[in-house]
């Protein structure tokens, strides 16, 4: 009888599991501004134009006014149940997982597997980057910040929560005192911009990008007809995200016989498997496309790739 | 006869103070009624240390004490519901807390409580120069009217995790 009893509550409670959304990461990074103004940049040589590029890693080592800000932001968005992503021990932990694995190899004398797409994607990223931007104005003995943090959504490219302004001038304050201030001073502002932002997220589905396109090997392209009713590939695949998407938002951004973009593709936060609520993300919701094109009647062998949360691309012809 | 003038002058004292409280609870009930008018106006004065926040709020009554004790209400009254406007360059503009219009009208029992006579609200706000108003925050309006402003500190921090404990709000985690 206590059997029963204790499998019928486990079954009511596993019942009642809600599935929640994935949560966005968070990192705080200086802007390429920020970064080139203040001297912590990298120079090189491409096809012959010279290129500047920020040095983060010279940029955390030497200035303690950016660890300040960087550790504030961190601290009081851990205050809101969100905490961020550290970027500097992110760098950190990518050159040593890199270090280890040139060192790593199996009993057999075999080496880690990773290809140069592998070796690409080893830098520190997050979903939403909150970009940090400040300037000392100075006037005679008066000195002020202007300060500037833009939440970035990683994938969309769009800028989903704004604090800027300038501070009171003041005779006497020390720089690291105006930029404490100015981070106290904005962060409720940003803050409730990105809650606009997650309500929308709720409210009309995640927002990412699907990319479609062929390997050079393959015979048909996405102008080929397919199916009973022989309609192009390119158009089927549009109807299926037509379907699948939240209040079925999306938009063609791009189509060749060789490629598609959509973008702004909202997809639903959940999706049921076995009667209970999961968390949806990219990659499941692309693999529903995935399947579609590899089952009958269209039989296309494709391979799934992701970036991130928020990006898929499906390779159509071979895996 | 002596002992009944005694006793006359002991029931005019009493009926004095009576009516003497009786004003007080008049004066106090009417500034409520203020407040959930929205009549008081807040100005932001600075950033406090972590987590809380300067505002100068002034508020009205005919007796100048219960409007810099009503300062208090009025304080977090605006914080949740009103926000506080830009102040001088370098005070920056803050969002109320409540994000959905109506919330005060849906969550009316809680509100109630919250903001009774010693009610919680007054565990998130202090004056910041025990009560003193300074010379030109008390102005006199009409014949019979105050407009009092005193300086307030809010913990807007513990603020938000009560209302984020109690299901006012939402958390910016919430969800996930």
């Amino acid at each position: 009888m206590k059997k029963i009893i204790t499998i019928l509550f486990l079954a009511f409670f596993i019942g009642h599991i809600q599935a929640q959304a994935k949560k966005p990461t968070l990192m705080v990074v200086p802007s390429d501004n920020w970064c080139i103004t203040n001297g912590y940049m990298m120079q090189f040589a491409n096809q012959g134009m010279i290129e500047t590029i920020p040095d983060y890693k010279a940029a955390f080592q030497q200035s303690s006014d950016l660890l300040l800000v960087v550790s504030k932001l961190n601290g009081l968005m851990a205050d809101r149940g969100f905490p961020l992503k550290n970027m500097e021990s992110v760098i950190k932990s990518l050159n040593s997982y890199a270090a280890e694995d040139a060192l790593r190899s199996s009993k057999a004398g075999s080496e880690v597997a990773e290809s140069p797409v592998d070796r690409l994607k080893s830098i520190a990223k997050a979903d939403i980057i909150m970009q940090l931007t400040w300037t000392v104005n100075q006037t005679g003995p008066k000195k002020s910040i202007t300060f500037n943090l833009q939440g970035i959504d990683a994938y969309s490219n769009k800028q989903i929560a704004t604090a800027a302004g300038t501070g009171a001038p003041s005779f006497s304050a020390e720089l690291p005192v105006l930029l404490e201030e100015s981070v106290l001073s904005y962060i409720d502002e940003f803050a409730n911009s990105l809650q606009d932002h997650f309500d929308d997220l709720f409210e009309n589905g995640r927002e990412i990008t699907i990319r479609i396109k062929r390997w050079d090997d393959w015979g048909d392209d996405l102008e080929s007809e397919f199916g009973p009713e022989q309609e192009e590939l390119g158009f089927i695949i549009e109807d299926w995200i037509a379907d699948n998407t939240v209040k079925n938002r999306f938009s063609t951004t791009d189509a060749t016989e060789n490629m598609m973009i959509f973008e702004q593709v909202r997809i639903p936060l959940y999706y049921t498997r076995n009667g209970r609520e999961r968390a949806m993300d990219t990659r499941r919701f692309a693999k529903g496309l995935s399947d579609y094109l590899k089952d009958t009647p269209f039989n296309i062998v494709n391979k799934l790739t992701t970036r991130g949360l928020g990006e898929a691309t499906i390779f159509l012809g071979s895996k | 006869m002596k002992n009944k003038i005694k006793v006359s002058l002991i029931l005019i004292l009493i009926g004095i103070s009576c009516s003497s409280l009786n004003a007080q609870k008049r004066f106090e009930d009417r500034a409520d009624e203020d407040t959930a008018n929205w009549r008081y106006e807040i100005e932001c004065v600075g950033t406090g240390k972590q987590g809380t926040t300067l505002i100068k709020v002034w508020s009205y009554s005919k007796k100048p004490q219960v409007a810099a004790e009503q300062a208090k209400k009025n304080a977090i009254h605006g914080i949740i519901f009103k926000g506080v406007p830009q102040g001088e360059r370098g005070c920056v503009a803050q969002p109320a807390l409540a994000r959905n219009a109506n919330i005060e009208q849906e969550k009316a029992d809680y509100f109630n409580a919250f903001f009774n006579n010693g009610g919680k609200f007054q565990k998130f706000v202090s004056l910041t120069t025990n009560g003193a108003i300074a010379a030109g925050d008390r102005i006199k309006i009409s014949r019979k009217e105050y407009k009092i402003g005193v300086i307030v500190s809010v913990n807007k921090k513990l603020l938000r995790d009560e209302l984020e404990a109690a299901g006012i709000i939402r958390g910016l985690s919430s969800g996930f």
